[in-house]
């Protein structure tokens, strides 16, 4: 399977907006049952092909330090020591399938101290 | 291709970019890291390892002192940044290295990378040229090709709108970078692109942009939130209590500025900043920037670029609806102020969007690589199945305007029962197996408005394929080429100025033209004794010729002391020089002394610029007191004109004068070599205001000595001398009618020499130098021989045998110290060559 980076810049944006749609929902609460639709449209992503298809990961409150490259973190606080993402400005997408995929997008995070 | 150079790299100062031409397309390279094109040009040093581009940034905020960044501005000075976590001083240059090699990453192909393409600003002067050149080394290039930014980005819209017709027309190529502005005339004269002329600051870009709005916009909001004493100072010190916030603000402003392209304002958000005032008072607001407040910021700044424009235009004659268009790159000029302001000041259409501001550089460096050859064109391979050598070399153009282009090769080797072949790849051409013989050529028929690509083999009589080293042949049609790489500035040769012990300039390249190989042939100025501490010094400086070599920018010295001489050097005995610079514009300089029959060389190494604010402060305090002098003596003149500029290039000075004195002394930004830069400025235009006035005084200096040397002549001058003078009245109107004051000067020093020639002989003048040079008698290096010598002197003159008295002075002379010596043609020694 060969796995492109080539992913038009649109796609990337409505997963952006899916993203920080279900964010919302989990902070507000989802009384029109608005999760259901969100599920099904993040399934038409990674089913966009066969072989490969989009989606993406939630890196809040994973670890960070210097050797990671599938996010771009701001440092909040004065340590640089021990850090973990506490928050979440854009996810980190990916191509390809849950096995074998390759990032598109890092992720936009603020990273602290422990 | 093999042959071909193929890659092209922006060494940008906030951002970077690799790009690559392949069969007659270039594309720039992803980084692998940052699924974006462009590689941050910052640097960090953190646990042991060394972090670049957006791993960087992440610490640039936290732990500044671990990381480099905008380091571009400070190449060629000796200006080195500490790196805390290392303890030790990483140069600009090592800095670059670093994001060099790891521009080469975002090659996957497994290709090696020993030759490429690096553009360079335009008006980088020779320090920074050879410490560019210095970091693709470091960073194990082994070929290095510098290209001037505007040339590169002429070449990418040359290539992307292939239906314009450019030739014969001129435009501007005006690019805004991170830290350096650049604007050049570009003309297309029979398909070869060249930079006419050109203007530029190297301390002018988005960078000052993003310092504007933390000076300007942020800093005073924070004032007003919270406690600060001297906030700004605070920052910018190395030491400061607030110098991390600084780094972070530069940061968060560069996001709202880019905000600002599209939107009427923007905010920065210090809410996880922990800004503390000295309180302990923390500041957690939103600051609101408008885009008419950031407009009103740079519109100084910009309309400075508009005046370098115009300085161009009215440099060379030109209107603007002279030229097709203004093109515009430099990720800066997609603030639409930029290209709204331009537009109106200018009336002249701006080109903008057809190609990609941010990597159009990089994409016309990797199209000039496409016609530069990897190394040399000969080479050597030994042949697969005998024990001898084929060696070929070969000669066609790699760029061409013609329906068809001449490939010829010279083959040294047995070619007895071989054959070659020439295929263009696209099937449309082949020449069948030809006889291979010493010498081959093969007219190759271009498919046009393309890159042709040909394969060129060489068979054995058994049709077998023998290796050349030379497999493909790449000609680009009807693609513009770059005729030559035009010099920036001035480089001359210092020299002595015999006639006012000072050092006067020669021109070895004029600014604007192109580079190459130079001979010329100077005297030595003294005598350096075999074995002694005395030196030659074969001084190179880049700046107007016009001017001092003071004002200008040392590039090098090639130096040859006493210790290496073989044997004594006399006065006046000549030195060939030779200087070779190349397309790179790096200087070889060689020297020649025929005296001992000795060469010496060297390619000059780097001659750092280091810009102390100590030295700073005191050269613009004299500038203002030249100023002054200068007023005091225009206002004498009452030349209201001159006294008007004066005045307002005094303003300019004091408002220097101001900048510098708040500089603390281990400022950490580049204010240093802006105003460095913009104190040169002022001095220059100084000059040209100052210059007539010198012109006169010269004029009627010359016409004295005139008088008097034309006196002395007929009392007591020979045929010869009479000659030497009437040459010099020959060649009277091309220097009294010159603008240039070194040309009068040098031809008042020949008067001054034919007259001492004459008098040295007359009883009165031998008789005045014995009597003053026993005076010095307790000062004799040999006081033995001198006692004798004045023994033999006092003889002469009673006998007035004066020509043996002549030569009991110059020997007498000679055994003076030289800080003694009183023969007018012994002035003090600066470079020891005239």
């Amino acid at each position: 399977m060969k796995l492109t980076h080539d992913i038009p810049k649109s796609l990337l944006n409505v997963l952006n907006q899916l993203y920080e749609l279900e964010q919302k929902i989990k902070r507000h609460g989802d009384s029109a049952n608005l999760e259901r639709n969100i599920t099904r449209m993040k399934s038409a992503f990674e089913e966009l092909s066969s072989e490969s298809g989009l989606f993406y990961e939630d890196p809040m409150g994973q670890p960070f330090k210097e050797t990671r490259t599938d996010v771009d973190a701001t440092i909040s606080g004065t340590s640089t020591e021990n850090l973990f993402v506490v928050e979440v400005i854009k996810p980190i997408i990916r191509v390809g399938n849950r096995k074998y995929n390759q990032v598109v997008q890092k992720g936009i995070v603020v990273v602290e101290s422990k | 291709m093999a042959n071909m150079i193929n890659y092209g790299i922006d060494l940008g100062t906030t951002n970077s970019l690799i790009a690559k031409f392949n069969k007659g397309v270039v594309e720039v390279l992803r980084n692998p890291n940052g699924f974006k094109d462009t590689l941050p040009s910052v640097v960090a040093f953190r646990n042991d390892r060394i972090l670049l581009g957006d791993q960087a940034r992440t610490y640039a905020e936290r732990d500044p002192l671990s990381v480099g960044s905008r380091f571009k501005r400070k190449m060629g000075t000796t200006e080195s940044l500490p790196i805390k976590s290392l303890g030790q001083l990483k140069t600009p240059t090592e800095l670059s290295a670093l994001v060099l090699q790891e521009l080469k990453t975002f090659v996957q192909t497994g290709e090696v990378l020993e030759s490429v393409v690096i553009t360079i600003p335009a008006c980088f002067d020779m320090p920074q040229r050879i410490a560019t050149e210095e970091a693709a080394h470091k960073a194990g290039f082994k070929q290095v090709v510098l290209l001037n930014e505007p040339i590169a980005a002429s070449l990418a819209y040359a290539n992307k709108e292939k239906n314009i017709d450019l030739n014969n027309s001129q435009w501007i190529v005006y690019d805004l970078g991170g830290g350096t502005f650049d604007v050049a005339l570009v003309r297309i004269v029979e398909g070869e692109l060249k930079v006419v002329d050109h203007e530029g600051d190297n301390f002018l870009g988005g960078s000052d942009f993003d310092a504007l709005i933390v000076e300007k916009l942020i800093t005073p909001q924070l004032e007003k939130r919270g406690k600060f004493t001297d906030l700004l100072a605070e920052m910018k010190s190395a030491n400061g209590k607030y110098n991390r916030l600084w780094h972070t603000l530069l940061h968060l402003a560069e996001d709202a500025k880019i905000e600002l392209s599209n939107r009427s304002s923007a905010e920065i958000d210090l809410g996880l900043r922990n800004v503390e005032d000295e309180n302990g008072k923390a500041i957690t607001d939103a600051i609101q920037i408008t885009r008419s407040e950031f407009e009103g910021l740079i519109k100084d700044s910009v309309d400075r670029t508009a005046e370098m424009l115009r300085t161009i235009l009215t440099r060379n004659s030109l209107r603007p609806q002279d030229l097709k268009f203004v093109l515009m790159v430099g990720g800066q000029t997609y603030t639409p102020f930029v290209r709204e302001r331009i537009k109106e000041l200018l009336g002249i259409p701006v080109n903008f969007g057809s190609i990609d501001p941010t990597n159009a550089i990089a994409v016309g460096a990797a199209y000039f690589a496409a016609t530069k050859e990897v190394g040399a064109s000969e080479k050597t391979v030994a042949k697969s199945n005998t024990a001898t050598a084929l060696k070929i070399r070969v000669a066609c153009k790699a760029a061409s305007q013609e329906k068809d282009e001449l490939f010829a090769a010279k083959v040294e080797g047995d070619t007895a029962g071989m054959f070659y072949r020439i295929k263009r790849e696209d099937g449309g051409f082949d020449t069948g197996l030809k006889k291979l013989e010493a010498r081959i050529s093969e007219d190759l028929p271009l498919q046009a408005d393309s890159y042709n690509i040909f394969s060129f083999s060489v068979f054995d009589a058994k049709n077998n394929l023998v290796p050349t080293g030379v497999d493909s042949i790449q000609i680009a049609q009807g693609k513009y080429g770059v005729a030559g790489q035009m010099l920036p500035h001035d480089i001359c040769l210092v020299t002595d100025d015999l006639s006012t012990g000072d050092t006067k300039l020669r021109t070895l390249y004029a600014r604007n033209t192109l580079t190459g190989l130079k001979k010329t042939s100077v005297e030595a100025s003294r005598t350096i004794l075999k074995g002694s501490d005395d030196v030659i010094r074969i001084m190179v400086v880049e700046g107007a010729a016009n001017a001092h070599a003071s004002a200008n920018t040392p590039i090098g010295i090639l130096e040859i002391t006493g210790k290496q001489l073989t044997r004594d050097v006399h006065k006046g005995t000549s030195i060939d020089l030779t200087f070779d610079m190349s397309e790179s514009q790096i200087l070889k300089v060689g020297a020649h002394l025929d005296a001992t029959g000795q060469d010496f060389a060297d390619v000059f190494t780097p001659n750092y610029r280091n810009v102390s604010i100590k030295t700073l402060q005191a050269e613009i305090q004299a500038l203002d007191k030249r100023i002054e002098s200068e007023i005091d003596d225009a206002e004498a003149n009452k030349n209201a004109e001159v006294v008007g500029e004066l005045i307002a290039l005094r303003s300019v000075v004091e408002e220097l004068q101001g900048q510098s004195m708040l500089l603390v002394i281990d400022d950490t930004t580049d204010a240093r070599y802006q105003l460095d830069g913009q104190k040169r400025k002022v001095a220059q235009q100084v000059h040209a205001l100052t210059a007539g006035k010198h012109m006169d005084r010269l004029k009627s200096e010359y016409q004295e000595l005139k008088r008097e040397v034309i006196q002395v002549v007929s009392e007591h001058g020979n045929d010869k001398e009479r000659h030497q003078l009437n040459e010099v009245f020959a060649l009277e109107h091309t220097f009294t009618t010159s603008s240039n004051p070194q040309k009068i000067t040098e031809y008042i020093s020949r008067l001054r020499r034919i007259s001492f020639q004459v008098l040295r002989r007359t009883p009165e003048f031998l008789t005045g130098w014995f009597e003053h040079l026993q005076t010095k008698r307790s000062t004799f290096n040999d006081p033995v021989q001198a006692k004798s010598l004045i023994e033999a002197g006092k003889r002469h003159i009673a006998e007035q045998d004066y020509d043996h008295l002549a030569e009991v002075n110059m020997r007498l002379n000679d055994l003076l110290p030289h800080s003694e010596q009183t023969d007018p043609k012994t002035l003090p020694f600066i470079t020891g060559i005239n």
